[in-house]
């Protein structure tokens, strides 16, 4: 009788225990077989061989399908593959005029033309390149024509569109890393800060110079003007910026600017509404852990994870510190909650890109993160930190915590790579979030969980009218059953990548989504309800 | 006990310590304790100083390189002036001079000869007893090289004796002589990065002598299988300072500090789940011997953080700041359980208690800060704000060289 009990409590136990997912790389088999090379594989001269680069999801021909675009450092090319709609990908980089040569960082992307068709930015180290999108057909450079040249070699690195000014044309904030020169820059070895843990290693970021970000302004006329001075954006110049996440964190309906930054502290920057931006990172708790200590931060992504209605921050860092969760307390004011969320006890891993979804449709975003070590170096101290190494996946439990269920949530986790940018998507339409990943001097990984969520799920495709036609900066309140969800839609952010512009929503058991409220950039609130779920829905702001 | 292992305790989990690029501590002491190894085998030397002060850059102003007084100034300007005609009229100006150039010898013969003529000369006697200590006279040189040093108003000759003094007793082994010669320089030139180097190969050399003795007499000792550990613990070997750290545990299980030491070696191996649990049964064994021992306890807190188990934490940290009520990091840890708790009431004094112990702590400060702010106290958040940008300031120059090197200006230009 009690073995019965006892297997009965097992079986109810298991019954509510939630689903796991079992994501697998699918790269191969969906045609993304080209390596991606990075720098050095056993040993890295130099910094810039260590940062690059991002990835994007993004539908560059309009035809509903997420194409995929992954940056590559010199060696290579940066390459496009058109997603043809049945689980393949053409590399289409020739033809769409997007081969490139150099060291590529970081992709954003929206359309900053307004003509219905989404543009890219790629920043890297020597300068940004604007390519316009031609009508879903080809991408034309046109950085020169945008005044976007740059007057010096610089380490652009991430980039994100956003309309600052909320006129509904998009600017570009690019973040920048260090000044760096091949002819001066120490080699391995050279001096204190070209050490790690006893081996001679690629010297930086500390003893190498700041430099400062960037924010151009679009004229509206194809080109952009730097803004940066005026517009505070360059007085921060003690950090060495990376990730850029955009996002409305204090909800006063502009948009702010978080920068991760590499051992330095990290930024933020408090959109004034009049053109100006104000860094109070410090302040408002967004700079440090929990220690008052800068991480080295790398990547940044944001979510409400708690469904307190204000959105939160995370940021990936370096091995033997903790990543950071920030909690957001209201008005931009963050406290570090890593500990009390789970989340303190991945600390031999660097992460890199990371984003919250929803890969359960529970209504609840959990957390990928990717990994992998700036030095290759490391594998000769034969310890637990790797220069490959696998991602970690947690599961958001619903109550402000995480479980991390990297060991259970399919073999496509536990890979070992020296991942970098990392950009979120569902390429097929299918409900589910697939995941891809830039790595080092490999193929990419294609995420795709296998086994189908149990939740139900909407994706929103919003289209600007008066605000910029990719919608960048649009926030949305969802309601479905008893929960309340939000997002906004981005530019830009996780590590140096793009992810697909329209917004996830897990649904958990809701079978109807009873109010969308959207602020869209340009002002207008509008409402829409009764929607249904497990679809595509496409919502064009309304003109006044 | 608490503040010497704490530092300690912090590299390994509470403060984990940005190894990326940054020299570590524990960078630091290998590279001296490598250093070391050659000075071992290289007997110091004084006839190197000449060679030092060439190498030194010509604008460093640090260095051997004598930084002479308008008096001595005065005399080479008339030996630059009126050059052969005045050497035999002055040749003290021109021994100084052979000196800078490098030429002891000649310094030491030409010195010699001019402190015939004026036996009083108080330059000339200090120039004499360089060149000699230069030339391998440390013998003859000691005496004029202590007067100076003691005596010398010109506190530049006053350091480039002192330095002298105490290459000639490395060189001869007088480690008793030169240790109070060091902790003047060290006290008159707190900044001097000569004064610090010689200081710092004094107390390598004792520490080495000591060490030596020991692997001498008492070859079985536990001590010898600790001190082994420590060696291999700051070259980054943590895998063979444990292994001997546990020889010494076998062979005194009652000894303090050795399963602290194993569990903070354990810690620096590894991250994994299995070495935060045996890291802290050495931990939970380091208590048994030493019930109050506040580092050990506070570290056991770390540790089930590291776990996520920031209930079980919270009460080794109480326990750590009851055992000692000083300890700073176990302030902090209490006060953020409180604040994560938003009491923020109870945190803020020992926050402001931290502060107090340690006005240069980073940590207390900023934490105080974000007490503040959340406790809705703007104006003292704001205050402490100030006092964390006052502390995260870069030395100024840091950057500088590799600046001009890229022809930018300096980030505060």
């Amino acid at each position: 009788m009690i073995r019965f009990a006892l297997l009965l409590a097992a079986f109810s136990a298991a019954a509510h225990a939630p689903q796991l997912p079992d994501f697998r790389n699918i790269a191969a088999q969906a045609g993304l077989r080209d390596i991606f090379p990075n720098g050095g594989i056993t040993s890295k001269k130099y910094i810039i061989e260590t940062t690059g680069s991002g990835a994007a999801f993004l539908d560059y021909n309009n035809d509903g399908l997420l194409d995929i675009f992954v940056l590559s450092g010199k060696g290579g090319t940066n390459r496009l593959y058109r997603n043809d709609g049945n689980g393949l990908f053409t590399d289409v980089t020739r033809e769409t005029g997007l081969t490139s040569d150099g060291w590529s960082q970081g992709v954003c992307a929206g359309d900053f033309d307004n003509d219905g068709f989404t543009d890219l930015v790629v920043t890297s180290w020597g300068g940004i390149t604007l390519y316009r999108n031609v009508e879903g057909r080809r991408f034309e450079n046109i950085t020169h024509q945008a005044h976007l040249d740059q007057s010096r070699v610089r380490y652009n690195t991430g980039c994100a569109f956003l309309d600052y000014d909320n006129d509904g044309k998009l600017d570009l904030f690019v973040a920048n890393y260090v000044k760096f020169d091949v002819a001066t820059a120490p080699k391995p070895g050279e001096n204190p800060y070209c050490w790690y843990r006893d081996l001679a290693v690629n010297c930086g970021p500390r003893g190498l110079p700041f430099d400062r970000n960037i924010l151009y302004h679009n004229n509206g006329d194809g080109t952009f003007t730097d803004v940066s001075d005026a517009s505070g954006i360059s007085k921060p110049d003690q950090s060495y910026c990376l990730g850029v996440l955009t996002g409305d964190f204090n909800q006063d309906g502009r948009t702010d600017i978080f920068v991760a930054c590499d051992q330095t502290p990290s930024l933020l920057y408090i959109n004034r509404g009049d053109g100006t931006f104000s860094e109070e990172a410090l302040l408002r708790g967004a700079a440090f852990d929990e220690n008052g200590k800068a991480m080295s931060g790398m990547g940044a992504t944001s979510a409400d994870y708690d469904g307190d209605g204000k959105p939160d921050i995370f940021r990936s860092n370096f091995s033997d510190e903790r990543e950071t969760l920030y909690h957001n307390r209201g008005g931009a004011e963050f406290d570090d909650v890593t500990i009390a969320a789970g989340m303190a006890h991945n600390t031999r891993f660097v992460g890199w890109g990371c984003g919250f979804f929803d890969f359960d449709n529970s209504g609840w975003k959990g957390l990928f993160l990717a990994n992998g070590h700036v030095f290759p170096e490391v594998d000769r101290l034969k310890i637990d930190i790797h220069y490959k190494d696998r991602a970690i996946l947690y599961r958001n439990n619903g109550n402000g915590t995480f479980t991390d269920i990297s060991g259970r949530a399919g073999p496509g986790i536990l890979e070992r790579h020296a991942a970098r940018g990392v950009a979120f998507g569902d390429y097929d339409n299918d409900g589910s979030v697939e995941i891809l990943v830039n790595n080092q001097n490999e193929m990419p990984s294609l995420l795709k969980c296998e086994r189908k969520p149990a939740g139900n799920w909407v994706i929103l495709a919003l289209q600007g009218t008066i605000s910029n036609r990719s919608a960048i900066g649009a926030r949305v309140r969802l309601t479905a059953g008893a929960r309340t969800q939000i997002d906004e839609v981005r530019s830009g952010g996780s590590y140096l990548s793009q992810n697909d512009l329209r917004l996830h929503f897990g649904l958990g058991t809701a079978s109807k989504i009873d109010r969308v409220d959207i602020d869209w950039p340009g002002g207008v609130h509008q409402v829409e309800r009764h929607l249904e779920v497990n679809r595509i829905v496409t919502v064009r702001e309304p003109r006044r | 006990m608490p503040a010497t292992k704490s530092a300690l305790g912090l590299r390994t989990l509470a403060i984990r310590k940005h190894a990326y690029g940054l020299c570590s501590a524990e960078r630091v002491l290998a590279i001296v304790a490598q250093a070391y190894g050659v000075f071992c085998r290289r007997p110091a030397a004084f006839s190197s100083i000449a060679a030092k002060s060439r190498r030194s850059p010509p604008k460093s102003g640090v260095g051997l390189r004598y930084k002479p007084t308008p008096q001595v100034l005065a005399k080479a300007a008339v030996f630059f002036l009126f050059g052969g005609v005045l050497f035999a009229q002055d040749p003290v100006a021109k021994g100084i001079e052979e000196f800078h150039q490098g030429d002891y010898a000649a310094a030491k013969i030409t010195l010699e000869q001019a402190l015939k003529r004026k036996p009083n000369d108080a330059h000339a006697r200090t120039f004499l007893a360089l060149s000699r200590a230069a030339t391998g006279g440390c013998d003859a040189a000691s005496n004029d090289l202590y007067d100076a040093f003691t005596n010398q108003q010109d506190a530049d000759l006053r350091r480039l004796a002192g330095l002298a003094l105490v290459e000639c007793h490395l060189a001869h082994n007088r480690l008793d002589a030169a240790m109070p010669v060091a902790r003047a320089l060290q006290r008159d030139f707190p900044a001097d990065a000569d004064v610090l180097y010689e200081a710092a190969r004094l107390y390598m050399k004792a520490w080495n002598d000591v060490v030596y003795q020991m692997f001498q007499k008492t070859p079985a000792s536990y001590r010898v299988n600790q001190v082994s550990a420590e060696i291999f613990e700051i070259q980054g070997r943590y895998t063979e300072a444990a292994a001997e750290y546990r020889k010494a545990i076998e062979k005194n299980p009652a000894a303090i500090n050795l399963h602290f030491r194993l569990g903070r070696a354990l810690l620096l191996h590894s991250h994994s789940p299995e070495t935060l649990a045996a890291a802290r049964k050495e931990f939970e064994a380091e208590l048994k011997l030493t019930p109050g021992d506040a580092v050990a306890e506070y570290e056991i807190g770390q540790i089930l953080l590291a776990e996520n188990k920031p209930h079980e934490a919270a009460p080794r940290f109480e326990h750590a700041l009851a055992e000692s009520p000083d300890f700073t990091e176990a302030l902090l840890a209490v006060a953020k359980v409180r604040a994560d708790a938003k009491r923020y009431d109870q945190a803020i004094p020992l926050l402001e208690r931290a502060v107090r112990l340690q006005p240069a702590n980073e940590s207390a400060h900023y934490n105080l800060m974000i007490a503040y702010r959340n406790a809705g106290r703007t104006a003292d958040a704001q205050r402490e704000k100030e006092e964390v940008d006052k502390l995260k300031r870069p030395p100024s120059g840091e950057f500088t060289e590799f600046l001009k090197k890229l022809g930018e200006k300096a980030p505060n230009q």
